[in-house]
């Protein structure tokens, strides 16, 4: 619009091993202004944000700041010119003080080479006052909520004399008092003068605050403008795209009766009242966005979380679950997200890995029998097409798609009569991600209740019975599988719009 | 990545190929080689070294931290540490003693021990397991705490067993081997097997090496902790019967002083990776023999008591540096 904008990015192109991440975009930002960056996960914001703050190197394309040609050839240089990324987990050491957080790095010390405490705690307070609010310097961190300590890196940024600001979901942790505290923040910032680039997911919020927006979707520029005059249907459709009609893997069959019956589930922190059932044969998908709390809710189903108050029926009986191996006896599966994590014991074999949570199934006389467990290994092997050449190796030497396939082998040996699959194709390539969805159709075929956790609404369009989309802890829609699009399950999952939902 | 990742695995399972045999032997069984050039080296430096009777010498002298060791050992490998084996020790011996007095039973002495090391083992495992203390705290009170008692119940002082008979346990001998080196064999077999060959084993192995992962795979991790001090705790009692059984005696102040940080060397050297996971029960021994053959070649040769201090830590820095290489 403007002829000088205060940050220029033009044609910017970046490939990871050959794949093209980031197809020619450009991005202008004025003085002052809040410009949304919009996108599903993995269109490219992050690989763009990053080449603005040095962390990467476009193949191709050039930055403007103040018209001037700037090479972001690291993040110090990129902080030079101005710019301060905001990470979606928030780098503040929380053992430290206010002040000695925001000067961390860059302390100011006298002659002596001791650190001048009271003026560093000055400059704190005149910043933090410029923001509005009255912290104590000297505080603690820890101390802090989740939206002050963001306000710290604001303001450590500003310190830093930052003209632009880039933030990265920054509302994803924050409650909602917390969010408009935020918000009021920024509209001073601006005010200022300071631009900031806001990304995010959630478009109420940036329909309430952004100036104006634009849309990356499979590293293409595919739209953007003002705000004001936009409409939210709109955006979502850009998001989106049109033309994602790929097959639906699943059949549709009779379901069985109810596998899994929950009412009334409330945990303070996470989720709220939830409310579903799954029937066995049934694949029900749960999909959101970050902070939805469908993982959370999960994992206290499978009694890894303690603090939740409600009711859960397994085939009709009322269950009490405090472990997980209460869980299993009672018939849940869970093969949880983050494999490193929270799956996969590294330092065990492959085979040790898919035999860990049914040992009674290999042992006799309390001793466990290598050979069966070998060949009972050998049968998942061919059955999930399982490529590993020699057993013996420990599990973290396997590609991830294979890893997940011995997790998954794990859990179809335990033979639970319901299998959670959170994130299930989670850092896999295309090729194991179908291998998978077939087990996960065929496992509903045999009369089992599946269950599927996934930020990726396309992923359980394919799968999915019913979906089941989940915003800030709540159920807030429910799609039968073959009525559902990629829209109407984005505008539930952003909190744009809301339903009650009933479930007969 | 993903086929970086697929030829390294074909790299490692193809033995045909002679560098990486040798290499996987290597880190397989270290310290069993370690162990085979100091046992040579030793041999050579000091003529009566190879004597039978030096030998039985030296076995006899590890047995003790030996059995503590697989103890410690079955600790690490769940991500933990025990600290007051030497204190609870002590404690097991004192208490052992004045029940063998005072029934005049060595059955009841024997079982007393067995009791007291494994409640103390217990307690260690209750803090680590619902409490959530550090292991490193929890055991390092333990070891203030049971020294203390000991020091109470004994006066300061040692104490002796009244009864005939309780000295043979560790005073035997079988065709010239003597009681402590079989029970500290058949103590290894017995940890070997549980180790490798048992669900518990398994679990052990799973939560030393993620245990949140163990958590979700539906592992009780807190029973399995229980276990696995109790066990340390037990195995520490065997070691307090044959220590007290040896001198017929045991010293409230002095007895133990120490085994701590002697079986932690011994799991370290046999290449049981500190933060738990990886280890095996045969290294350990191997790890105690190791330290075994140094403290005898070094008395055979005539190298002041005080520097035997510091070839251990030697030893037991460069061992580790090794292992960090792999």
């Amino acid at each position: 619009m403007s002829t000088n904008p205060f940050m220029a990015m033009k044609n910017i192109k970046k490939s990871f091993n050959n794949v093209p991440v980031l197809k020619d975009v450009s991005l202008t930002v004025e003085h002052g202004e809040i410009h949304a960056l919009l996108g599903e996960n993995g269109a490219g914001k992050s690989t763009l944000m990053n080449i603005l703050g040095g962390v990467h190197q476009p193949d191709n394309g050039t930055i403007y700041v103040n018209g001037k040609n700037a090479k972001m050839t690291n993040p110090r240089v990129s902080q030079q010119h101005g710019i301060s990324f905001i990470h979606q987990e928030l780098n503040v050491v929380s053992d430290l003080r206010v002040y000695e957080n925001m000067f961390l790095g860059s302390e100011l010390c006298n002659k002596m080479g001791f650190v001048k405490v009271e003026e560093m705690c000055k400059q704190s307070s005149e910043v933090l006052a410029e923001l509005g609010v009255e912290i104590n310097p000297k505080e603690y961190v820890r101390n802090l909520d989740t939206s002050y300590k963001q306000l710290i890196e604001i303001s450590k940024a500003l310190l830093h004399n930052s003209t632009l600001i880039i933030m990265d979901e920054p509302t994803s942790a924050l409650a909602e008092h917390e969010v408009d505290r935020l918000f009021e923040l920024m509209k001073n910032l601006k005010k200022s003068g300071v631009s900031i680039i806001y990304i995010s997911h959630k478009l109420k919020e940036i329909k309430e605050v952004c100036d104006r927006y634009t849309v990356l979707r499979d590293g293409e520029l595919v739209g953007g403008g003002s705000m004001e005059n936009e409409n939210l249907d709109t955006i979502t459709n850009l998001m989106v795209g049109k033309s994602v009609s790929e097959d639906r893997f699943v059949q549709e069959h009779e379901f069985g009766p109810a596998a899994l019956e929950v009412n009334n589930l409330t945990d303070k922190e996470f989720f709220n009242d939830i409310n579903f059932t799954v029937h066995k044969g049934e694949i029900a998908g749960f999909t959101g966005l970050a902070g939805d709390g469908r993982t959370e809710l999960f994992e206290s189903l499978f009694g890894y979380r303690k603090k939740y108050t409600g009711e859960i029926k397994i085939n009709g009986q009322v269950v009490n679950i405090s472990h997980p191996k209460h869980a299993l006896k009672a018939g849940l599966g869970l093969v949880p997200k983050d494999r490193k994590e929270n799956a996969i014991i590294k330092d065990l074999s492959v085979v040790h890995n898919m035999s860990l949570s049914s040992m009674a199934h290999f042992e006799k006389t309390g001793f466990i029998q290598e050979k069966v467990e070998k060949s009972k290994f050998q049968y998942y092997k061919e059955k999930l097409n399982i490529k590993v050449a020699n057993p013996g190796v420990t599990i973290d030497k396997l590609s991830g798609g294979n890893q997940q396939k011995v997790v998954i082998a794990k859990w179809l040996e335990v033979n639970t009569d319901i299998i959670i699959f959170d994130n299930p194709t989670q850092g896999i390539d295309v090729g194991a991600k179908r291998e998978i969805y077939q087990h996960i159709i065929e496992l509903a075929e045999q009369g089992k209740g599946v269950i599927i956790l996934s930020s990726e609404a396309p992923e359980l369009l394919k799968i999915c019975h019913n979906i089941h989309v989940m915003y800030q802890g709540e159920i807030t829609a429910e799609f039968k599988g073959e009525n559902a699009t990629e829209d109407g399950i984005m505008s539930y999952a952003t909190g744009s719009k809301r339903e009650v939902v009933t479930i007969g | 990545m993903a086929n970086t990742e697929r030829k390294e695995t074909n790299h490692q399972t193809s033995k045909s190929n002679n560098p990486s045999r040798l290499s996987w032997l290597w880190s397989e069984y270290s310290v069993i080689i370690a162990f085979l050039i100091i046992f040579i080296a030793a041999s050579i430096m000091s003529p009566r070294f190879l004597d039978i009777n030096n030998q039985l010498n030296i076995l006899m002298h590890v047995s003790i931290i030996g059995i503590i060791a697989l103890g410690m050992t079955v600790v690490m490998l769940s991500g933990g540490i025990d600290l007051s084996v030497g204190s609870v020790l002590a404690l097991v011996g004192v208490i052992t003693v004045i029940a063998l007095n005072a029934s005049g039973s060595i059955f009841v002495a024997v079982l007393t021990a067995f009791i007291v090391g494994s409640f103390a083992g217990l307690l260690n495992g209750l803090m680590v397991a619902k409490g959530k203390i550090a292991s490193f705290i929890a055991t390092l009170g333990m070891m203030a705490a049971a020294r203390s008692i000991a020091l109470y119940i004994a006066d300061g002082g040692s104490m002796s067993g009244e009864v005939s008979g309780f000295t043979a346990i560790a005073n035997s001998d079988l065709w010239m081997i003597d009681y402590p080196i079989i029970i500290f064999l058949i103590m290894t077999a017995c940890v070997y097997i549980l180790m490798h060959k048992t669900r518990f084993g398994r679990y052990v192995y799973a939560i030393g090496s993620n245990e949140k992962a163990a958590v979700l795979s539906a592992i009780r991790v807190n029973r399995v902790k229980l276990g696995v001090y109790s066990l340390a705790g037990l195995l520490v009692s065997v070691a307090a019967i044959i220590e007290t059984s040896r001198l017929n005696s045991i010293s409230s102040s002095s007895s133990g002083m120490l085994y701590e940080l002697d079986a932690i060397a011994a799991v370290i050297i046999g290449g049981t990776r500190m933060t738990g996971g990886k280890g095996k029960i045969i290294g350990t021994f191997f790890g105690v023999l190791i330290l075994g053959i140094l403290n005898n070649t070094m008395n055979l040769m005539n190298v002041s008591p005080h520097l035997q201090g510091l070839v251990k830590g030697l030893i037991i820095i460069i061992a580790v540096v090794f292992q960090k290489r792999e």
